[in-house]
Protein backbone atom coordinates (compact mmCIF):
# COMPACT_ATOMS: atom_id res chain seq x y z
CA UNK A 1 0.00 0.00 0.00
CA UNK A 2 1.32 3.52 -0.75
CA UNK A 3 1.03 6.01 1.86
CA UNK A 4 0.41 9.39 1.45
CA UNK A 5 3.34 10.26 2.99
CA UNK A 6 5.03 8.56 0.28
CA UNK A 7 3.06 9.97 -2.21
CA UNK A 8 4.07 13.75 -1.11
CA UNK A 9 7.77 12.80 -0.61
CA UNK A 10 7.93 11.65 -4.29
CA UNK A 11 5.42 15.08 -5.54
CA UNK A 12 7.86 17.75 -3.52
CA UNK A 13 10.82 15.78 -5.14
CA UNK A 14 9.39 15.67 -8.81
CA UNK A 15 8.24 19.47 -8.52
CA UNK A 16 10.89 20.70 -6.99
CA UNK A 17 8.83 21.87 -4.14
CA UNK A 18 12.35 22.24 -1.78
CA UNK A 19 11.49 24.37 0.58
CA UNK A 20 8.32 21.95 1.62
CA UNK A 21 8.12 18.95 4.20
CA UNK A 22 5.65 15.98 3.80
CA UNK A 23 3.89 17.11 7.02
CA UNK A 24 3.09 20.95 5.52
CA UNK A 25 0.61 19.51 2.86
CA UNK A 26 -2.49 17.78 4.48
CA UNK A 27 -3.85 15.14 3.08
CA UNK A 28 -6.86 16.83 2.52
CA UNK A 29 -5.36 19.59 1.25
CA UNK A 30 -6.25 21.16 -2.67
CA UNK A 31 -3.38 20.73 -4.76
CA UNK A 32 -4.89 22.93 -7.16
CA UNK A 33 -6.72 26.08 -7.20
CA UNK A 34 -6.49 29.06 -5.29
CA UNK A 35 -6.72 27.46 -1.83
CA UNK A 36 -4.48 24.83 -0.81
CA UNK A 37 -1.01 24.33 -2.66
CA UNK A 38 -1.61 26.37 -5.51
CA UNK A 39 -0.11 24.01 -8.12
CA UNK A 40 -1.39 24.67 -12.07
CA UNK A 41 -1.43 22.58 -15.03
CA UNK A 42 2.36 22.10 -15.23
CA UNK A 43 2.91 20.56 -12.56
CA UNK A 44 -0.67 18.27 -13.16
CA UNK A 45 1.41 16.67 -16.25
CA UNK A 46 4.75 16.32 -13.57
CA UNK A 47 1.85 14.72 -10.91
CA UNK A 48 1.03 12.04 -13.80
CA UNK A 49 4.53 11.27 -14.63
CA UNK A 50 5.69 10.53 -11.34
CA UNK A 51 2.51 8.01 -10.52
CA UNK A 52 3.26 6.38 -13.51
CA UNK A 53 7.37 6.30 -12.83
CA UNK A 54 7.64 6.22 -9.30
CA UNK A 55 4.14 3.90 -8.73
CA UNK A 56 3.82 2.20 -11.98
CA UNK A 57 0.20 3.69 -12.19
CA UNK A 58 -0.86 5.65 -15.64
CA UNK A 59 -3.08 8.44 -15.96
CA UNK A 60 -4.54 8.34 -19.44
CA UNK A 61 -7.83 10.55 -19.50
CA UNK A 62 -7.80 13.81 -17.34
CA UNK A 63 -11.95 13.74 -18.17
CA UNK A 64 -12.63 10.72 -16.44
CA UNK A 65 -9.72 11.25 -13.40
CA UNK A 66 -9.99 14.70 -12.74
CA UNK A 67 -11.50 13.96 -9.08
CA UNK A 68 -8.07 11.73 -7.90
CA UNK A 69 -6.06 15.26 -8.89
CA UNK A 70 -8.00 16.58 -6.00
CA UNK A 71 -6.22 16.05 -2.40
CA UNK A 72 -3.19 13.62 -1.48
CA UNK A 73 -5.99 11.08 -0.17
CA UNK A 74 -7.21 10.72 -3.49
CA UNK A 75 -4.24 10.41 -5.38
CA UNK A 76 -3.37 7.23 -3.04
CA UNK A 77 -6.62 6.14 -3.43
CA UNK A 78 -6.21 6.04 -7.09
CA UNK A 79 -3.15 4.87 -7.09
CA UNK A 80 -3.71 2.04 -4.36
CA UNK A 81 -7.12 1.06 -6.46
CA UNK A 82 -4.66 0.70 -9.93
CA UNK A 83 -2.18 -1.39 -7.88
CA UNK A 84 -5.00 -3.94 -6.62
CA UNK B 1 -12.39 25.64 -41.39
CA UNK B 2 -14.15 24.60 -37.83
CA UNK B 3 -13.48 23.92 -34.38
CA UNK B 4 -13.59 20.52 -32.42
CA UNK B 5 -14.32 21.17 -28.49
CA UNK B 6 -12.81 17.64 -27.33
CA UNK B 7 -14.26 18.04 -24.14
CA UNK B 8 -17.35 18.28 -25.73
CA UNK B 9 -17.05 16.18 -28.17
CA UNK B 10 -18.95 18.51 -30.59
CA UNK B 11 -17.80 21.43 -33.18
CA UNK B 12 -17.95 24.72 -31.92
CA UNK B 13 -19.22 27.52 -34.36
CA UNK B 14 -17.10 30.48 -34.92
CA UNK B 15 -19.34 32.92 -32.94
CA UNK B 16 -18.88 36.33 -31.06
CA UNK B 17 -19.21 35.29 -27.22
CA UNK B 18 -18.96 38.02 -24.55
CA UNK B 19 -17.36 36.29 -21.85
CA UNK B 20 -15.37 33.57 -23.30
CA UNK B 21 -14.42 31.38 -20.61
CA UNK B 22 -13.40 27.82 -22.42
CA UNK B 23 -10.73 27.55 -24.86
CA UNK B 24 -13.14 26.49 -27.28
CA UNK B 25 -15.27 29.82 -26.79
CA UNK B 26 -12.02 31.79 -27.02
CA UNK B 27 -10.63 30.57 -30.13
CA UNK B 28 -14.19 30.74 -31.53
CA UNK B 29 -14.54 34.53 -30.26
CA UNK B 30 -10.88 35.32 -31.41
CA UNK B 31 -11.82 33.68 -35.19
CA UNK B 32 -14.95 35.64 -35.54
CA UNK B 33 -13.08 38.81 -34.58
CA UNK B 34 -10.03 38.01 -37.16
CA UNK B 35 -12.73 36.92 -39.63
CA UNK B 36 -15.29 40.21 -39.69
CA UNK B 37 -12.29 42.69 -38.65
CA UNK B 38 -13.55 43.01 -35.25
CA UNK B 39 -10.96 44.53 -32.67
CA UNK B 40 -10.28 42.35 -29.50
CA UNK B 41 -8.32 43.12 -26.52
CA UNK B 42 -6.52 39.45 -25.36
CA UNK B 43 -5.21 39.10 -22.33
CA UNK B 44 -4.71 36.20 -19.45
CA UNK B 45 -8.22 36.72 -17.02
CA UNK B 46 -6.00 34.79 -14.60
CA UNK B 47 -3.69 37.18 -13.66
CA UNK B 48 -4.98 40.11 -10.70
CA UNK B 49 -2.34 42.53 -11.10
CA UNK B 50 -3.02 42.36 -14.97
CA UNK B 51 -6.46 42.32 -14.67
CA UNK B 52 -6.53 45.39 -11.98
CA UNK B 53 -4.19 47.23 -14.70
CA UNK B 54 -6.17 47.03 -17.25
CA UNK B 55 -9.01 48.55 -15.65
CA UNK B 56 -7.20 51.46 -14.46
CA UNK B 57 -6.38 52.11 -18.10
CA UNK B 58 -8.65 54.80 -19.85
CA UNK B 59 -11.15 53.68 -22.95
CA UNK B 60 -9.43 55.74 -25.51
CA UNK B 61 -5.91 53.79 -24.62
CA UNK B 62 -7.83 50.24 -25.43
CA UNK B 63 -8.63 51.05 -28.80
CA UNK B 64 -7.23 52.13 -31.89
CA UNK B 65 -8.25 52.99 -35.67
CA UNK B 66 -6.86 50.14 -38.14
CA UNK B 67 -5.86 47.42 -35.25
CA UNK B 68 -7.00 44.37 -34.99
CA UNK B 69 -6.00 43.05 -31.75
CA UNK B 70 -4.50 44.63 -28.05
CA UNK B 71 -3.01 41.92 -26.86
CA UNK B 72 -1.16 42.56 -23.26
CA UNK B 73 1.97 40.48 -22.00
CA UNK B 74 1.64 38.64 -18.88
CA UNK B 75 2.32 41.34 -16.31
CA UNK B 76 5.18 38.86 -15.22
CA UNK B 77 7.89 40.73 -15.98
CA UNK B 78 6.84 44.25 -14.00
CA UNK B 79 4.28 46.45 -15.49
CA UNK B 80 2.35 44.75 -18.48
CA UNK B 81 3.15 45.72 -21.70
CA UNK B 82 -0.19 46.52 -24.61
CA UNK B 83 0.66 45.62 -27.83
CA UNK B 84 -1.12 46.88 -30.88
CA UNK B 85 -1.42 44.28 -33.47
CA UNK B 86 -2.72 44.75 -37.20
CA UNK B 87 -5.44 42.44 -39.00
CA UNK B 88 -2.02 42.12 -41.55
CA UNK B 89 0.52 41.66 -39.21
CA UNK B 90 -1.38 38.24 -38.14
CA UNK B 91 -1.88 37.15 -41.85
CA UNK B 92 1.76 37.78 -42.76
CA UNK B 93 3.03 36.20 -40.07
CA UNK B 94 0.51 33.11 -40.73
CA UNK B 95 1.67 32.72 -44.77
CA UNK B 96 5.07 33.21 -43.44
CA UNK B 97 4.76 29.81 -41.20
CA UNK B 98 3.01 28.21 -43.70
CA UNK B 99 6.23 28.76 -45.57
CA UNK B 100 8.14 27.11 -42.50
CA UNK B 101 6.00 23.71 -43.25
CA UNK B 102 8.30 22.86 -45.66
CA UNK B 103 5.67 21.14 -48.20
CA UNK B 104 3.79 18.98 -45.57
CA UNK B 105 0.34 18.59 -45.58
CA UNK B 106 -2.39 18.63 -42.60
CA UNK B 107 -6.11 17.82 -41.90
CA UNK B 108 -5.71 19.42 -38.87
CA UNK B 109 -4.22 21.41 -35.54
CA UNK B 110 -4.01 19.61 -32.29
CA UNK B 111 -3.50 22.63 -29.76
CA UNK B 112 -2.12 22.41 -26.34
CA UNK B 113 -2.28 25.81 -25.54
CA UNK B 114 -4.73 29.08 -24.50
CA UNK B 115 -5.99 31.62 -26.78
CA UNK B 116 -4.88 34.34 -24.54
CA UNK B 117 -1.93 35.58 -26.06
CA UNK B 118 -0.01 35.52 -29.61
CA UNK B 119 1.05 32.17 -29.62
CA UNK B 120 -2.58 31.09 -29.14
CA UNK B 121 -4.38 33.12 -31.47
CA UNK B 122 -1.88 33.62 -34.36
CA UNK B 123 -0.54 30.00 -34.50
CA UNK B 124 -3.13 28.26 -32.84
CA UNK B 125 -6.21 29.53 -34.50
CA UNK B 126 -4.81 32.18 -37.45
CA UNK B 127 -2.79 29.71 -39.51
CA UNK B 128 -5.58 26.87 -39.41
CA UNK B 129 -8.03 29.39 -40.34
CA UNK B 130 -6.26 30.49 -43.67
CA UNK B 131 -4.74 26.80 -44.62
CA UNK B 132 -9.22 26.02 -43.99
CA UNK B 133 -8.21 22.72 -41.71
CA UNK B 134 -9.96 22.16 -38.48
CA UNK B 135 -9.10 22.89 -35.00
CA UNK B 136 -8.69 20.19 -32.06
CA UNK B 137 -8.67 21.98 -28.43
CA UNK B 138 -9.06 20.49 -24.96
CA UNK B 139 -8.81 22.61 -21.55
CA UNK B 140 -6.47 20.00 -20.23
CA UNK B 141 -3.90 17.55 -22.15
CA UNK B 142 -2.11 15.02 -20.61
CA UNK B 143 0.80 13.47 -22.98
CA UNK B 144 -1.17 10.20 -22.95
CA UNK B 145 -3.83 11.95 -24.96
CA UNK B 146 -1.47 14.18 -26.96
CA UNK B 147 0.42 11.02 -27.96
CA UNK B 148 -2.92 9.14 -28.86
CA UNK B 149 -3.93 12.48 -31.01
CA UNK B 150 -0.31 12.76 -32.80
CA UNK B 151 -0.49 9.13 -33.87
CA UNK B 152 -2.58 10.36 -36.53
CA UNK B 153 -1.52 11.08 -39.76
CA UNK B 154 -1.25 14.58 -41.24
CA UNK B 155 -1.79 16.15 -37.64
CA UNK B 156 -0.18 19.66 -37.06
CA UNK B 157 0.54 19.68 -32.99
CA UNK B 158 0.54 23.16 -31.33
CA UNK B 159 2.11 22.95 -28.05
CA UNK B 160 5.03 23.96 -25.57
CA UNK B 161 8.52 22.01 -24.75
CA UNK B 162 6.75 21.00 -21.74
CA UNK B 163 4.81 18.11 -23.91
CA UNK B 164 7.87 17.15 -25.92
CA UNK B 165 9.99 16.79 -22.86
CA UNK B 166 6.81 14.92 -21.01
CA UNK B 167 6.57 12.90 -24.53
CA UNK B 168 10.21 11.96 -24.11
CA UNK B 169 9.47 10.95 -20.65
CA UNK B 170 6.67 8.28 -21.32
CA UNK B 171 8.51 7.03 -23.82
CA UNK B 172 5.28 5.30 -25.78
CA UNK B 173 5.88 2.84 -28.08
CA UNK B 174 4.48 4.65 -30.94
CA UNK B 175 5.85 6.83 -34.02
CA UNK B 176 4.02 9.86 -35.35
CA UNK B 177 4.38 9.54 -38.73
CA UNK B 178 3.67 12.58 -40.98
CA UNK B 179 3.04 14.65 -38.37
CA UNK B 180 4.56 18.06 -36.94
CA UNK B 181 5.21 19.57 -33.52
CA UNK B 182 5.47 23.58 -33.28
CA UNK B 183 6.30 24.68 -30.04
CA UNK B 184 6.66 28.23 -28.50
CA UNK B 185 9.83 30.44 -27.25
CA UNK B 186 10.60 28.61 -24.70
CA UNK B 187 14.30 26.89 -24.97
CA UNK B 188 13.67 23.14 -25.31
CA UNK B 189 17.35 21.32 -24.58
CA UNK B 190 18.73 19.83 -27.85
CA UNK B 191 19.33 16.79 -26.29
CA UNK B 192 15.35 16.80 -25.69
CA UNK B 193 14.77 17.55 -29.67
CA UNK B 194 16.92 14.77 -30.91
CA UNK B 195 15.80 12.62 -28.34
CA UNK B 196 11.80 12.93 -29.47
CA UNK B 197 12.88 12.87 -32.97
CA UNK B 198 14.53 9.18 -32.83
CA UNK B 199 12.14 7.84 -30.66
CA UNK B 200 8.65 9.19 -32.08
CA UNK B 201 10.04 9.88 -35.54
CA UNK B 202 8.42 13.28 -35.60
CA UNK B 203 10.09 16.81 -35.99
CA UNK B 204 9.87 19.80 -33.80
CA UNK B 205 9.86 23.60 -35.06
CA UNK B 206 10.67 25.52 -32.61
CA UNK B 207 9.68 29.09 -32.83
CA UNK B 208 11.06 32.16 -31.45
CA UNK B 209 9.21 35.15 -31.42
CA UNK B 210 7.62 37.81 -28.93
CA UNK B 211 4.40 39.44 -28.59
CA UNK B 212 5.67 43.05 -29.94
CA UNK B 213 8.19 41.31 -32.88
CA UNK B 214 5.63 38.25 -33.91
CA UNK B 215 7.70 35.72 -35.19
CA UNK B 216 11.36 35.96 -35.77
CA UNK B 217 12.89 33.13 -36.39
CA UNK B 218 12.55 29.31 -36.31
CA UNK B 219 15.17 26.04 -35.59
CA UNK B 220 14.07 22.42 -36.61
CA UNK B 221 15.01 19.20 -33.79
CA UNK B 222 18.67 20.13 -32.46
CA UNK B 223 19.76 22.88 -34.53
CA UNK B 224 21.59 25.27 -32.35
CA UNK B 225 21.04 27.69 -35.25
CA UNK B 226 17.97 29.76 -35.75
CA UNK B 227 17.12 30.98 -39.56
CA UNK B 228 15.03 34.44 -39.82
CA UNK B 229 11.94 34.46 -42.07
CA UNK B 230 12.33 35.89 -45.54
CA UNK B 231 10.33 39.17 -44.79
CA UNK B 232 12.50 39.50 -41.69
CA UNK B 233 15.48 41.37 -41.05
CA UNK B 234 18.29 41.05 -38.39
CA UNK B 235 20.66 43.24 -36.59
CA UNK B 236 22.59 43.59 -33.68
CA UNK B 237 23.56 46.55 -31.08
CA UNK B 238 25.30 46.42 -28.30
CA UNK B 239 24.79 42.43 -28.42
CA UNK B 240 20.79 42.45 -28.20
CA UNK B 241 19.28 41.22 -31.18
CA UNK B 242 17.31 44.10 -33.22
CA UNK B 243 14.31 42.87 -35.96
CA UNK B 244 12.48 45.02 -38.77
CA UNK B 245 10.03 43.69 -39.85
CA UNK B 246 6.19 43.75 -41.15
CA UNK B 247 5.21 41.52 -38.12
CA UNK B 248 6.47 44.13 -35.35
CA UNK B 249 3.77 46.04 -33.74
CA UNK B 250 3.61 49.79 -34.31
CA UNK B 251 2.19 50.96 -31.38
CA UNK B 252 1.84 49.81 -27.98
CA UNK B 253 0.70 50.96 -24.53
CA UNK B 254 3.78 51.42 -21.75
CA UNK B 255 3.20 52.47 -18.48
CA UNK B 256 -0.28 53.59 -19.27
CA UNK B 257 0.69 55.34 -22.52
CA UNK B 258 0.45 54.96 -25.86
CA UNK B 259 3.52 55.01 -27.74
CA UNK B 260 5.14 54.54 -31.49
CA UNK B 261 7.01 51.76 -31.90
CA UNK B 262 10.88 52.79 -34.12
CA UNK B 263 12.28 49.83 -36.24
CA UNK B 264 14.43 48.62 -35.80
CA UNK B 265 12.99 46.69 -32.41
CA UNK B 266 15.71 46.08 -30.11
CA UNK B 267 14.91 42.78 -28.37
CA UNK B 268 16.15 41.13 -24.51
CA UNK B 269 18.23 39.01 -26.22
CA UNK B 270 21.88 38.23 -26.30
CA UNK B 271 22.76 36.61 -30.00
CA UNK B 272 25.74 36.06 -31.99
CA UNK B 273 24.99 36.93 -36.17
CA UNK B 274 26.54 34.28 -38.39
CA UNK B 275 24.78 35.18 -41.25
CA UNK B 276 22.24 37.52 -43.08
CA UNK B 277 19.53 35.13 -41.81
CA UNK B 278 20.75 33.48 -39.09
CA UNK B 279 21.63 33.94 -35.28
CA UNK B 280 22.47 31.91 -32.20
CA UNK B 281 20.52 32.79 -29.09
CA UNK B 282 23.28 33.13 -26.59
CA UNK B 283 20.99 34.37 -23.41
CA UNK B 284 18.61 37.59 -22.06
CA UNK B 285 19.76 40.66 -21.34
CA UNK B 286 17.85 41.16 -18.57
CA UNK B 287 16.76 38.99 -15.59
CA UNK B 288 14.01 36.82 -17.20
CA UNK B 289 13.10 33.52 -16.20
CA UNK B 290 10.44 31.59 -18.39
CA UNK B 291 7.95 29.16 -16.04
CA UNK B 292 4.43 27.41 -17.11
CA UNK B 293 5.34 29.73 -20.30
CA UNK B 294 5.03 33.02 -18.79
CA UNK B 295 8.26 35.44 -19.01
CA UNK B 296 8.95 35.55 -14.85
CA UNK B 297 11.10 39.27 -14.07
CA UNK B 298 13.58 38.54 -11.05
CA UNK B 299 13.65 42.12 -10.33
CA UNK B 300 9.70 42.15 -9.84
CA UNK B 301 9.60 39.19 -7.94
CA UNK B 302 12.38 40.27 -5.67
CA UNK B 303 10.71 43.94 -5.16
CA UNK B 304 7.21 41.80 -4.58
CA UNK B 305 8.96 39.82 -1.76
CA UNK B 306 10.74 43.08 -0.35
CA UNK B 307 7.54 44.53 0.36
CA UNK B 308 6.61 41.72 3.20
CA UNK B 309 7.73 43.23 6.51
CA UNK B 310 10.92 42.71 8.17
CA UNK B 311 12.53 41.45 4.76
CA UNK B 312 15.65 44.22 4.09
CA UNK B 313 16.89 42.96 0.66
CA UNK B 314 15.66 39.59 -2.04
CA UNK B 315 18.35 38.48 -4.33
CA UNK B 316 17.15 36.15 -7.07
CA UNK B 317 19.43 33.81 -8.89
CA UNK B 318 17.86 31.64 -12.08
CA UNK B 319 18.89 27.86 -12.12
CA UNK B 320 18.08 25.59 -14.65
CA UNK B 321 17.40 21.90 -14.38
CA UNK B 322 16.83 21.10 -17.97
CA UNK B 323 15.21 17.17 -17.44
CA UNK B 324 12.17 19.24 -15.07
CA UNK B 325 9.29 20.43 -16.76
CA UNK B 326 9.52 23.57 -14.93
CA UNK B 327 13.14 23.67 -16.37
CA UNK B 328 13.78 27.03 -14.14
CA UNK B 329 14.21 27.57 -10.63
CA UNK B 330 14.62 30.57 -8.32
CA UNK B 331 16.97 30.52 -5.63
CA UNK B 332 15.83 33.17 -3.28
CA UNK B 333 18.43 34.53 -0.94
CA UNK B 334 16.89 36.86 1.63
CA UNK B 335 18.27 39.95 3.94
CA UNK B 336 16.70 40.54 7.09
CA UNK B 337 14.28 38.28 7.53
CA UNK B 338 13.83 34.18 8.03
CA UNK B 339 10.69 33.65 5.79
CA UNK B 340 9.32 29.98 4.88
CA UNK B 341 8.15 28.66 1.76
CA UNK B 342 4.16 29.24 2.37
CA UNK B 343 4.85 33.37 2.86
CA UNK B 344 6.91 33.46 -0.58
CA UNK B 345 4.17 31.58 -1.96
CA UNK B 346 0.96 33.94 -0.84
CA UNK B 347 2.94 37.05 -1.55
CA UNK B 348 3.30 35.29 -5.53
CA UNK B 349 0.24 34.96 -5.52
CA UNK B 350 -1.20 37.12 -4.36
CA UNK B 351 0.18 39.32 -7.56
CA UNK B 352 0.98 36.92 -10.17
CA UNK B 353 -2.61 34.66 -9.92
CA UNK B 354 -2.60 30.84 -9.78
CA UNK B 355 0.94 30.22 -11.67
CA UNK B 356 2.76 28.04 -9.04
CA UNK B 357 6.59 29.01 -9.21
CA UNK B 358 9.60 26.15 -7.98
CA UNK B 359 12.07 28.26 -5.21
CA UNK B 360 14.13 27.77 -2.93
CA UNK B 361 14.38 30.27 -0.05
CA UNK B 362 18.04 31.03 1.61
CA UNK B 363 17.35 33.13 4.47
CA UNK B 364 20.06 35.10 6.91
CA UNK B 365 22.12 36.24 3.26
CA UNK B 366 23.89 39.72 3.48
CA UNK B 367 22.87 41.00 -0.38
CA UNK B 368 26.46 42.33 -1.36
CA UNK B 369 25.58 45.67 -3.80
CA UNK B 370 27.60 47.74 -6.46
CA UNK B 371 28.96 51.60 -5.88
CA UNK B 372 26.00 52.56 -7.53
CA UNK B 373 23.28 50.14 -5.51
CA UNK B 374 22.92 47.53 -7.87
CA UNK B 375 22.49 44.06 -5.99
CA UNK B 376 25.78 41.89 -7.01
CA UNK B 377 25.77 39.04 -4.98
CA UNK B 378 25.29 37.50 -1.67
CA UNK B 379 27.45 36.40 1.82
Amino acid sequence: MVTTHELKEKIIAGLGLEDMEPDEIGDDMALFGDDGLGLDSVDAIEITLILEKEFGVKVTNMDENKNIFSTPNTLVNYINEQKA
Amino acid sequence: MKIYDMDQKAYVDIVKYDNPVTKAEQLADSLYCYAHHIFKVVYDQSQPALKSYIASLEASQLSDDGMQWLFFTSGTTGTPTGVYKTRENSFKQAQALIQTLKGMSFDRVVTTVPFVHIYGIDIGGVVPFELDIDVWVKENFLPEELALEAEKEHTLIVTTPIFIKALNRIKKDVTFKNTLFLTSTAPLPAEEAKMFKEHYGASVVQLFASTETGLISYKTDDETILHAYDIVQISEKNDRLCISSPLVTKKVINNGAKEDVVLPFQTEDIVEIIGEKAFKLLGRSSNLAKISGKRISTIQIESLIERIEGVDAVLIRIRRDDKALKDEILDIYVEGSTLDAKTVRACLKKELGTIHIPFKIHNDKKILRSSVGKKIGFE
